[in-house]
C-alpha cells in the first residue's frame, strides 16, 4: 500500500513532482504568446464578440434574451460586417483578460479607457460620456455635497477604472480637509446597490448613465449626487495592435453616428445623446 | 420578477442539474480508477496519480477552470465554455472521489481477498464479484457528500460563461435592481436536487441491506 504525499516522495517521483508543478506554473506565461487574430482571419471564422450580462443599461439579460445598449448595437453590426458574429455572454471578470489572451475578439460592453488598460488594449471610439458620480440612500440625509463623503464608506467594482480613479474623489476631498473613507469591492454593480439599500456602504461610485438607470428604475431608495471624476469615457477594447479589427469598429461606429441610431439608441438607454464624444481619447489615469 | 424570469432561472436549473450529472457520471470512474491504480501500486502510474490528486485537491475549481479556459487555446486545443466547465468538474472531482474509493479499498479485508484467489478467480473477476460490491457500500456516503459539494460548487462556472441557477438570478437582479426574489427562488432550486441524489443514496442503501438479508 502506497501511502503517499509530496513530501515523503522518494527522489525519482520528488523529480516528478516538481516537473509537473513546474509545467503548471508555466502555462500562464504561454498565455502571453498568442496573437490576437487579423481581420482576414475573422473574415474566416466570423467575429468573436464578448458581452456582459449585468451592466445594465449596456447590456444586460431580460427574460433570457440579451438587451442594452451594446446589444442593439450588435443586431446592427450583424447586418455591416461582411462577416457572421459569434457572442459570448458572461460576467464581467473573464472579459479584458479574454480580450487580451486572444479568446473573444472584442469586449462590446463600457469598458472605461484607462492608461493602464491601454498597455495591453486598444480601445475603439467612446461610446458614451461616463464621468463618474456618486449615488446615495435617498433618505440619508448626512450627505448633499462631496465634502460630506468625508470618511464615508464607498462601494464599486473590483478591478474597475472607477475604483482606479478612487483617488481623484480622495484629492477633491482633502482640499476641503477631508479624507476618502473605507473602500469596499465588488466584483459587479448589483451587489454594491444592494449593500447601499441595505446601509453597509454610504455610497457607491459609477458612472453617470448607470445611477441615472438605477436612480429612475427605483426613485424613492436612491439618489443621485455630483460628479467625482474629471472627463471619463468607455468604449469597446480590442487586444493591443490589432488596428485592422479597431479600424473596422471605428467604421462602423462613425456610420452609426453619422445615420443618427447612435444617438437615438443613446436616448432609448440612457436618457440623453452624447453629441460631442471624441472619435479618440488618451486617458489621463 | 415576471414569468419569463422564473422560466429562465428554471433553465439555469437544468444547466446545474446536466452539469453536475455529467461530471459526476464521468468523475467516479476515473476516480475509482485512479485509486484503483494507487491501491494496486502500479509502478510509476501510482506516483503519477498521487501526484495528480495532491495538485488537483489544492488548487481552487474557479482558479482551475480559468487557467483551462485561457491557457488551453495558446497551445493549440479550441474549448468552449460549456466544455471547459466540464473538464474543470471532471478533473476536480475524480481527485477526490479518488481518496474516498481509496479509503475504502484500504479497508477492505485482505482474508477475502487471498481467499477469492485461493478458489481460482481470476484478478477482474475477484474484483467484480468481492471487492467492488463491499467498497461501493463503504464509499457511498463519502461519495454523495463529494457530488453534493460539486453540487453547490458549480456557481463559480459562471466566470466562463455558463448560466447556471445562480447567475440566471444575478442576472434578474441586475435587470430589475430587486436582487431578493430571483435569489429566493434560487435557493430554493438547489435544495430539491440535492435532496434527490440523498434519496438515491437512501434507496441503494436500503435495497443492498435488503439483499444481505436475504443471503
Amino acid at each position: 500500500m502506497t501511502t503517499c504525499s509530496l513530501v515523503r516522495l522518494n527522489s525519482p517521483s520528488r523529480r516528478l513532482a516538481l516537473g509537473l508543478l513546474a509545467a503548471l506554473f508555466a502555462m500562464p506565461a504561454l498565455i502571453g504568446a498568442t496573437r490576437a487574430a487579423g481581420l482576414d482571419e475573422i473574415k474566416k471564422r466570423g467575429l468573436i464578440v464578448a458581452t456582459e450580462d449585468d451592466f445594465r443599461p449596456f447590456e444586460f439579460v431580460k427574460d433570457g434574451t440579451p438587451t442594452g445598449f451594446d446589444n442593439e448595437l450588435i443586431e446592427d453590426m450583424r447586418k455591416y460586417a461582411p462577416f457572421e458574429i459569434k457572442q459570448q455572454i458572461l460576467p464581467w471578470t473573464g472579459i479584458l483578460a479574454g480580450v487580451s489572451t486572444g479568446k473573444y475578439d472584442v469586449a462590446i460592453t463600457a469598458a472605461i479607457i484607462t492608461k493602464e488598460r491601454k498597455q495591453s488594449l486598444d480601445f475603439t471610439s467612446p461610446i458614451a460620456d461616463a464621468t463618474h458620480y456618486y449615488v446615495k440612500r435617498k433618505d440619508d440625509k448626512s450627505i448633499s455635497s462631496i465634502k460630506d463623503l468625508n470618511g464615508k464608506t464607498v462601494g464599486v467594482q473590483a478591478g474597475s477604472a472607477l475604483l482606479a480613479r478612487l483617488p481623484e474623489l480622495g484629492a477633491m476631498l482633502e482640499k476641503e480637509g477631508g479624507k476618502l473613507g473605507k473602500v469596499v469591492e465588488y466584483t459587479s454593480y448589483p451587489e454594491a446597490y444592494q449593500d447601499l439599500a441595505l446601509g453597509r456602504v454610504d455610497y457607491v461610485v459609477n458612472t453617470v448613465i448607470n445611477l441615472q438607470t438605477l436612480v429612475a428604475e427605483k426613485p424613492a431608495v436612491f439618489e443621485l449626487g455630483q460628479p467625482v471624476s474629471g472627463k471619463s469615457f468607455p468604449a469597446w477594447a480590442v487586444a493591443k495592435g490589432n488596428t485592422e479589427l479597431l479600424e473596422f469598429l471605428n467604421g462602423f461606429i462613425a456610420k452609426e453616428k453619422e445615420n443618427g441610431r447612435f444617438a437615438e439608441l443613446q436616448k432609448k438607454w440612457f436618457g440623453q445623446d452624447f453629441p460631442n464624444l471624441p472619435v479618440a481619447f488618451e486617458p489621463e489615469f | 420578477m415576471t414569468g419569463g424570469d422564473v422560466l429562465a432561472i428554471l433553465q439555469g436549473a437544468v444547466v446545474t442539474v446536466t452539469l453536475s450529472l455529467t461530471g459526476i457520471l464521468i468523475g467516479l470512474p476515473i476516480g475509482l480508477a485512479l485509486a484503483v491504480l494507487r491501491w494496486a501500486d502500479v509502478p510509476i502510474v501510482a506516483r503519477i496519480v498521487a501526484v495528480y490528486v495532491s495538485i488537483l485537491r489544492a488548487t481552487p475549481l474557479v482558479t482551475l477552470l480559468l487557467l483551462l479556459f485561457f491557457a488551453l487555446p495558446n497551445i493549440g486545443i479550441a474549448i468552449g465554455p460549456i466544455s471547459a466547465a466540464i473538464l474543470a468538474l471532471v478533473m476536480n472531482t475524480a481527485a477526490f472521489n479518488c481518496e474516498v474509493w481509496r479509503a475504502a479499498l484500504m479497508n477492505f479485508p485482505k482474508d477475502q481477498y487471498e481467499a477469492a484467489q485461493s478458489v481460482g478467480m481470476n484478478a477482474a473477476l475477484r474484483f467484480r464479484r468481492i471487492v467492488l460490491p463491499q467498497i461501493v457500500r463503504g464509499s457511498l456516503p463519502g461519495l454523495v457528500n463529494e457530488m453534493s459539494l460539486l453540487i453547490k460548487v458549480t456557481p463559480v462556472l459562471a466566470v466562463v460563461g455558463v448560466v447556471d441557477i445562480t447567475r440566471a438570478a444575478v442576472r434578474i437582479g441586475a435587470e430589475t435592481y430587486d436582487p431578493l426574489p430571483p435569489f429566493l427562488v434560487a435557493v430554493a432550486l438547489y435544495a430539491p436536487i440535492v435532496f434527490a441524489l440523498v434519496s438515491l443514496q437512501r434507496w441503494i442503501e436500503r435495497r443492498q441491506s435488503k439483499a444481505e438479508a436475504a443471503a
